[in-house]
């Protein structure tokens, strides 16, 4: 899906007709992606720039790297298929299948559909974080996701005392 | 000029600039034209190792609602303080996220202990008591059944019979209940007859300053916690006073809460319990623990002790004094001629007949601000605020609402257990 950017057709001659119209989005590693203007619509965002007046040239999304921006793709895609269908099932199977990435890429995708505003993607990624989350130590989170606790020795005192009534 | 040289200019007269502003300027040159001859200005990866660390707030925000919404049933609960352990920012967006019992009907931190109850509802908890070693033990209750053997453990009492009095050490760990403890958050103490109690918070009430009648009492209470030993102070927050029974020894009791941190208005249409420990700066050190400008408890209780002495006394004279105190007392139970014995209404929550059984509800007064006598009492007035019983052999019920909180409900609870010499 990525093309490289010297076969890419010049923006302005993919302008005109509006059924089957192409935006052209560009990942922040200068990879281009003709997609669709339904699919591209998903992202608030992106709408916002097309109704703006800058649907006609390539959109540069600048926080969004190639891989991340493609499985992006993927997903409003997919949805903007199941958007005509409604088939509830279909869609929370693949979704959960979607979703299933390790913890970089889960930021990137979070990352990117918050920059992007796609609400449902945003939903899912923010759900999978808190269903990652669920059921674990603090020490286990912070492995997950490579936090550092910051939290002073009082503080950490404090903590403990609630750990341990909450954990009783 | 060629792209990739006014690329390098660019480059070279803002060469201090911030990566992400050197992009929106270079947007603006090359749009739709060729890419390639660019990449050498991408060449770092964006990924950095800790990103989950700078996550911007209103995705935190999502996600610990998410987890937050989710969790709402004990035990899995303790998910939600789980999260709140994991760093600053994640621990302060959890006390944001999570309201208070008041207003969610939930306990999620041990703060919420000291908090008001629902104001939609009650809270129900059960206590078991252990005469072998004197202790009680408070739980929430998970189920509606009324005989039930697990539950969230909220807290714990010790009885101590001294001289002069008894003592229930109140914690919040189940097995280590002592006042040199961390755990310790406050007492209940009684006079010689079992016919007065005072409860007493190692913490001050926010409302402090007409906490304690002035006194030879308060005072010795105050000095006190200046020790280094105790951990926190001792603030008289409550008095129950149960009055002896006119008819003899198989009667109803009769009792009195005067709830000093609570104030009468508190019932009031639009009524509050002033001071909660969030809503105030001093406490936010309190409830996140982890703030940088956090004190040592010496300093906390030096603080509070002058502003005792020094500033809140002559304000509790002036603005202060008004505030009546909120008074609970026992529902009158009715004599059922059938059953010959006396009664109270308890909706099922209550199944064993006993003397220590009982319900709180506000004591009207006539006072400044009172309704007028031909309006009628606002609806808060008439429900029923703690009420205890009993349900099997040591197994008791009590359920709470607005404006008392578990750790107060409970302290009122432990003082019906204590033989009443007087009374009975």
């Amino acid at each position: 899906m990525a093309s490289s950017s010297s076969s890419l057709p010049s923006p302005s001659s993919s302008s005109s007709s509006s059924s089957s119209k192409k935006l052209v989005l560009r990942s922040s590693d200068e990879k281009h992606f003709e997609v669709d203007e339904a699919v591209a619509l998903q992202s608030e965002m992106i709408k916002q720039m097309v109704e703006d007046g800058f649907g006609g040239d390539v959109i540069p999304l600048l926080n969004v790297s190639s891989n991340i921006l493609s499985k992006v793709i993927d997903y409003c895609k997919k949805h903007v298929d199941f958007d005509s269908k409604k088939k509830m099932d279909d869609r929370r199977r693949w979704d959960a299948e979607y979703i299933d990435v390790g913890v970089d890429e889960l930021y990137h995708l979070i990352m990117a559909a918050n920059y992007r505003n796609i609400k449902g993607l945003l939903d899912l990624t923010c759900q999978k974080v808190a269903d990652t989350i669920k059921g674990k130590k603090p020490k286990q989170i912070r492995i997950i996701f490579n936090i550092k606790n910051d939290v002073t020795p009082e503080g950490e005192q404090k903590i403990r005392k609630e750990h341990s009534w909450a954990f009783e | 000029m060629s792209f990739r040289s006014i690329v390098r200019d660019v480059r070279d007269s803002i060469g201090s600039l911030s990566r992400r502003s050197f992009d929106v300027r270079f947007t603006g040159h090359h749009r739709g034209k060729s890419q390639s001859s660019v990449h050498e200005l991408h060449d770092e990866p964006v990924i950095q190792h800790s990103c989950w660390a700078s996550l911007p707030p209103e995705l935190l925000r999502d996600v610990i609602k998410r987890l937050e919404a989710s969790e709402t049933t004990w035990p899995s609960r303790k998910h939600v303080v789980a999260c709140a352990a994991v760093c600053k920012s994640w621990r302060e967006m959890c006390k944001e996220i999570v309201k208070s019992p008041e207003f969610s009907g939930k306990l999620t931190f041990p703060v919420s202990l000291k908090q008001p109850g629902p104001r939609d509802g009650t809270i129900q908890c059960f206590i078991k008591r252990d005469k072998s070693n004197l202790t009680y033990h408070l739980f929430l209750c998970l189920s509606p059944a009324l005989l039930v053997e697990n539950g969230k453990f909220l807290l714990s009492a010790k009885r101590n019979r001294r001289t002069t009095c008894t003592e229930y050490v109140i914690s919040m760990d189940a097995d280590n209940i002592s006042r040199s403890s961390n755990t310790y958050i406050g007492k209940l103490r009684s006079n010689f007859l079992g016919t007065k109690f005072i409860i007493y918070d190692n913490q001050p009430p926010y409302n402090c300053a007409h906490v304690s009648p002035p006194g030879r009492t308060s005072r010795r209470f105050y000095s006190k916690k200046v020790s280094p030993k105790v951990p926190s102070g001792s603030y008289n927050i409550a008095q129950i006073t149960y009055e002896l029974n006119v008819l003899g020894t198989r009667g109803p009791r009769r009792m009195h809460c005067t709830m000093h941190s609570i104030p009468a208005s508190a019932l009031d249409a639009g009524g509050t319990v002033p001071g909660q420990p969030e809503l105030l700066p001093r406490s936010l050190e309190d409830s996140f623990g982890s703030i940088s400008f956090s004190k040592s408890i010496d300093h906390s209780v030096e603080f509070s002790s002058s502003r005792f002495s020094d500033i809140a006394g002559p304000r509790d004279d002036d603005e202060e004094g008004k505030e009546r105190p909120l008074i609970l007392r026992n529902k009158a139970p009715r004599w059922h001629e059938q059953l010959q014995c006396w009664c109270l209404n308890f909706r099922g929550r209550v199944t064993v007949a006993s003397v220590k059984n009982f319900q709180l509800i506000a004591a009207t007064q006539p006072a400044a601000g009172a309704p007028t006598p031909s309006q009628p009492a606002p609806p808060e007035h008439d429900k029923i605020i703690l009420q205890f019983g009993k349900v099997g052999k040591d197994m008791f019920t009590m359920d709470y609402r607005y404006p008392l909180s578990a750790f107060q409900a409970f302290a009122i609870c432990l003082s019906s257990f204590d033989t009443k010499l007087a009374c009975e």
